[in-house]
């Protein structure tokens, strides 16, 4: 096992796109619980996130949303009718929700009730399913809301149809059947309302819109300009920014920032809640920089400004913010420069009252630069745990045992001195120039980047300049959009994607665009190919 | 319909107070042999995973097959030792992988970690196995819980840091255990609780329609789809199928003199706090961990509650994932086990301490299964209940001589001894297991580590 340094990923063929079209594959996807709590809020003003309740994905891809890893345990299964009946019942409880469907629903008459049944499946199940009903939908939801009626009362078997219709394959499934490319006969893309569902999920993590039904409708998403027109003004749309905020999330160490606790007699300052502010602060610098500031990655890198209140100024000493609201200001940038040098990145990646270069390196390593570093061999795994935080005075110092052993060496090479370039930052994120009276030495090489750095500023300008970042970050966008790991037949559409995202200045919402133009987002693989791709 | 039936109301009239023994104790009959189920096969089964191994001289009786005395980790079994078969000297071979991630994966597979499947297992778990073989007819094929689960890396999420159980299909997916207490406790027993048989028989009707759908859809449209996207509505129509059977075995079930364990205050308690935990456990939830105990006991009765009750045969419980990022403020350690085990230095006080904890609770759920009278046999009787854990020491990982325990009397195991092996693979127990229920395969898990059934266990 070996690292390899960046920029040394094999190169991508020239003709990776090359003889036609290259979908690659396109499972099955299920709903994700922010997907399905998403959908039931705008589908029935459910607001309640009451998927909370279903078991947990796998992590599969890193975002929890790989088509490849969703079994169906019986546990699932149960509890898909669980939540299915909390949503009818709160749905049913409302007058507004079911008017939506069927305004007879709170007139009706024992003599007008079936018809009255029938115009809510027909309307209710078509919104739930994406699609126009076809005659046997109709007749299967109609025999069981009059099986239930038979035995219960008529709004209750609504709520039975509700619960059905949520349970239903249709629904929590992304189904695609495909049809025949008009211009290419012998390729398969996604139905118009196949398409529209593309869109909205991953641009808006829930249901199309009537709009984008009527696009579809109209042929508008059989062309991959209509796609892409439709996906800018889902862009646009503010439901686009619980996406990018799902995103990020994930793609950072934010998960743990608001439950962090550390020493308060070494850190008086901190606190769980500077952890939850650190975790605003970033996702407000991220909405401003994607969908209000300049818009690129590299900005996003390299901004000298934050977005900070009252309290978390005071936290990290920057004068004249006044009040709760986060509001811009512009950080010392010989000190911090832009999202690697924020309190969520190198707080996120610091578990205890020590720092660990190790674990922020590989952070930088992995996620921003998408270097593959394997874990320590098995055979010196029980030693490869963090060092005796008394055992030397800086970081440097206490972790210099990696260079010292070969076994080491080759991945610490690379793991370190990313990771001791951000030792000005201690373990609440607060700068420092020296630890325990030793000037701290950030400066550092990293085999394949841009030469030697003196500390962190000149690593993270490095870091904005190289292409290998880039590439990384649309491949997790990438991952991401389309739901699963990407392998060797997705180098078409990667390499597509990559060359976008440089050619548009690495603006990320025009990367997000990109994303929907690629063979991948645009055709259906070839009925037998599925299972030799 | 059941002429068992259950005032939800009166049982949430419970909660609050502190559980008190299973009511049943109260008319418990004279003791039966242990041998009543002697040559007839096992009829249940139950896996109890403990994290982080033992302390191995600690750990070992000393004396003979059946004259030893219990050490001091095991001590907690002395009431109900006569069903208890301590299987020493036993080497998990399968769990090749990441250390403590292979171990729990093998557990009850006996297979290596499947790169090719996110590091989960390469074949079933046992227990979904004898679901298939001794689940049907029951509400539920299987019932997997878990104890403060996912505490550290996986956030929350399913991964093979904390998963144990494994579908016998040919996704061999992992299953997420239960992890809310009140969810479960609704969920296994709140179907029985209709105040008037007439609105029973709404709801199951109601319940059997839905389902009825369901099955026609996931059938009708997954033989629309490509092979691979079959599959995975398969899978799901499967499932669909298991509750149809489960709400008409519901419907059949029997007259039983069971009744629910009572349903205690769990709202300290946190299910969800993995997805709060962190790598190294510096996130406490202090509330969640100061109510395992409370927790544990619970799931522990609704276990032996749903066996006795019939509603299920089959079952795994899971005390944390192989993280163990959690404290035992009621031990008065205040570091996570993993710190105790090798991340603060390999600490055998605290190690030692942790497993007899664990060996009371599991003692305890010995000991309630055995106070269920089943005709002239108890619940244990017909069982067969295997605990174990990832690995064998906690510093070095290492997976010979592992601490396993049986216990029970179903397909004629006999109980009151301790049996030493010569480190075979522990796929020659899993194998064994599966025999006493009449499974007579000749092998189990990778075939590589499975040599035939061991000796003498009945």
């Amino acid at each position: 096992m070996s690292a390899a340094p960046p920029g040394s990923t094999p190169a991508r063929t020239p003709d990776a796109c090359a003889n036609g079209i290259h979908p690659g594959r396109s499972p099955l996807r299920r709903l994700t619980r922010f997907e399905y709590n998403n959908t039931v809020r705008e589908l029935l003003g459910n607001a309640s996130s009451p998927a909370n309740s279903l078991p947990p994905e796998l992590l599969g891809n890193g975002f929890g949303n790989d088509a490849d890893e969703q079994p169906t345990s019986s546990f699932l299964a149960e509890q898909y009718g669980v939540v299915a009946a909390e949503v009818a019942s709160a749905a049913l409880a409302s007058p507004t929700v079911a008017e939506r469907y069927a305004p007879c629903i709170n007139s009706t008459t024992q003599a007008d009730e079936a018809q009255c049944a029938e115009t809510f499946i027909g309307s209710f199940a078509s919104s739930a399913f994406r699609r126009p009903l076809l005659p046997e939908d109709t007749e299967a939801l109609t025999h069981l809301q009059q099986q239930v009626r038979a035995v219960s009362t008529f709004e209750d078997s609504l709520a039975a149809v509700i619960e059905a219709v949520l349970q239903s394959p249709d629904f929590l499934y992304r189904v695609e059947h495909g049809e025949v490319d008009a211009s290419n006969p012998e390729l398969r893309r996604p139905s118009g309302r196949e398409m529209a569902a593309r869109l909205s999920y991953f641009l808006w993590g829930s249901m199309p819109d009537e709009e984008l039904a009527l696009a579809a409708d109209s042929g508008q998403l059989q062309t991959a300009d209509g796609v892409r027109e439709q996906a800018a003004r889902l862009l646009d749309d503010p439901r686009s920014r619980r996406v990018v905020e799902y995103f990020f999330d994930h793609y950072l160490p934010m998960n743990t920032l608001g439950d962090l606790s550390r020493d308060p007699a070494q850190f008086p300052t901190f606190s769980n809640r500077i952890g939850q502010l650190m975790r605003q602060e970033t996702r407000n610098f991220l909405q401003y920089q994607i969908f209000d500031g300049p818009g690129s990655w590299d900005s996003i890198l390299t901004a000298p400004y934050t977005f900070v209140n009252q309290e978390l100024a005071d936290f990290y000493g920057i004068d004249g913010v006044t009040g709760d609201e986060f509001q811009r200001v512009d950080t010392d940038p010989s000190r911090r420069l832009g999202l690697l040098t924020q309190g969520a990145i190198t707080v996120g990646t610091t578990i205890s009252n020590f720092t660990n270069p190790v674990r922020r390196g590989g952070f930088l390593l992995r996620h921003i630069l998408c270097v593959h570093v394997p874990d320590p061999p098995p055979e010196f795994a029980d030693d490869a745990t963090p060092p005796d935080p008394y055992s030397g005075a800086t970081g440097r110092e206490r972790y210099s045992l990696h260079s010292e052993q070969a076994e080491c060496a080759g991945c610490h090479a690379l793991l370190d001195p990313p990771g001791f370039a951000l030792e000005n930052y201690d373990a609440v994120g607060l700068w420092r120039d020296q630890e325990n009276g030793v000037t701290i030495d950030a400066s550092g090489n990293l085999p394949g980047l841009g030469g030697a750095f003196s500390g962190p500023i000149e690593l993270i300008e490095q870091i904005a300049a190289s292409p290998q970042t880039h590439a990384c970050f649309a491949e997790h966008w990438a991952t991401f959009a389309y739901g699963r790991d990407l392998g060797a037949a997705d180098a078409c559409t990667i390499a597509e994607v990559e060359d976008a995202f440089a050619r548009a200045g690495h603006d990320v919402k025009q990367l997000l665009i990109q994303l929907t133009q690629t063979d991948a987002f645009l055709y259906l693989p070839a009925p037998n190919s599925e299972e030799t791709l | 319909m059941p002429a068992f039936r259950l005032s939800r109301r009166a049982l949430l009239r419970g909660a609050g107070s502190v559980a008190v023994a299973l009511p049943w104790l109260e008319a418990m009959g004279p003791t039966p042999s242990a041998h009543a189920q002697s040559g007839s096969l096992a009829q249940r089964f139950l896996a109890v995973y403990q994290p982080g191994g033992t302390v191995l001289d600690r750990f070992r009786p000393s004396g003979g097959e059946t004259d030893f005395t219990l050490s001091p980790i095991l001590s907690p079994f002395q009431p109900i030792v006569d069903k208890l078969l301590i299987v020493e000297n036993l080497d998990m071979a399968s769990a090749v992988g990441e250390q403590h991630q292979a171990g729990i994966v093998a557990l009850l597979t006996g297979t290596p970690q499947n790169q090719q499947r996110g590091g989960f297992a390469g074949g079933p778990s046992i227990d979904q196995v004898l679901a298939k073989r001794v689940g049907a007819g029951r509400p539920r094929a299987s019932v997997e819980m878990a104890i403060r689960w996912a505490t550290g890396k996986s956030h929350g999420l399913l991964h093979p840091i904390n998963s144990m159980t494994f579908a016998d299909d040919a996704t061999y997916s992992p299953i997420s255990p239960r992890l809310n207490p009140a969810e479960i406790f609704d969920s296994l027993f709140g179907n029985l609780d209709e105040d008037s048989s007439a609105g029973e028989n709404v709801a199951v009707t109601r319940r059997a329609s839905i389902l009825d759908y369901l099955d026609r859809r996931y059938e009708t449209l997954s033989q629309r789809l490509g092979a691979a996207d079959r599959v995975k509505l398969e899978e799901h129509l499967d499932r669909v199928r298991e509750m149809e059977e489960g709400l008409q075995a519901l419907a059949d079930l029997e007259t039983s003199s069971c009744s629910p364990p009572t349903l205690v205050d769990t709202s300290d308690y946190n299910p969800q706090s993995g997805l709060n935990a962190d790598d190294n456990g510096a996130i406490v939830d202090q509330s969640s961990d100061a109510a395992i105990p409370k927790v544990g006991k619970l799931m522990m009765d609704m276990m032996v509650t749903a066996m006795a009750c019939d509603l299920t045969a089959v079952g795994t419980l899971q005390w944390s994932d192989t993280e163990a990022k959690h404290t035992f403020p009621w031990l008065g350690l205040s570091e996570h086990h993993h710190y105790y085990q090798h991340d603060g230095g390999f600490r055998p006080e605290e190690c030692a301490q942790i497993a007899t904890w664990y060996s009371e609770q599991h003692a305890y759920l010995l000991q309630q299964m055995d106070a269920v009278q089943i005709g002239d046999h108890t619940l244990l009787d017909e069982s067969v209940v295997f605990f174990g854990s990832e690995l064998q020491d906690p510093p070095t990982h290492t997976k010979n001589n592992m601490p396993f325990l049986l216990a029970g009397g179903g397909g004629g195991l006999r109980g009151g001894r301790r049996l030493r092996f010569a480190n075979q693979s522990h796929n020659d127990l899993l194998l064994s297991i599966l025999h006493l229920f009449g499974d007579e395969r000749s092998s189990f898990g990778a075939p590589q580590y499975s040599s035939g059934p061991l000796a003498g266990l009945a």
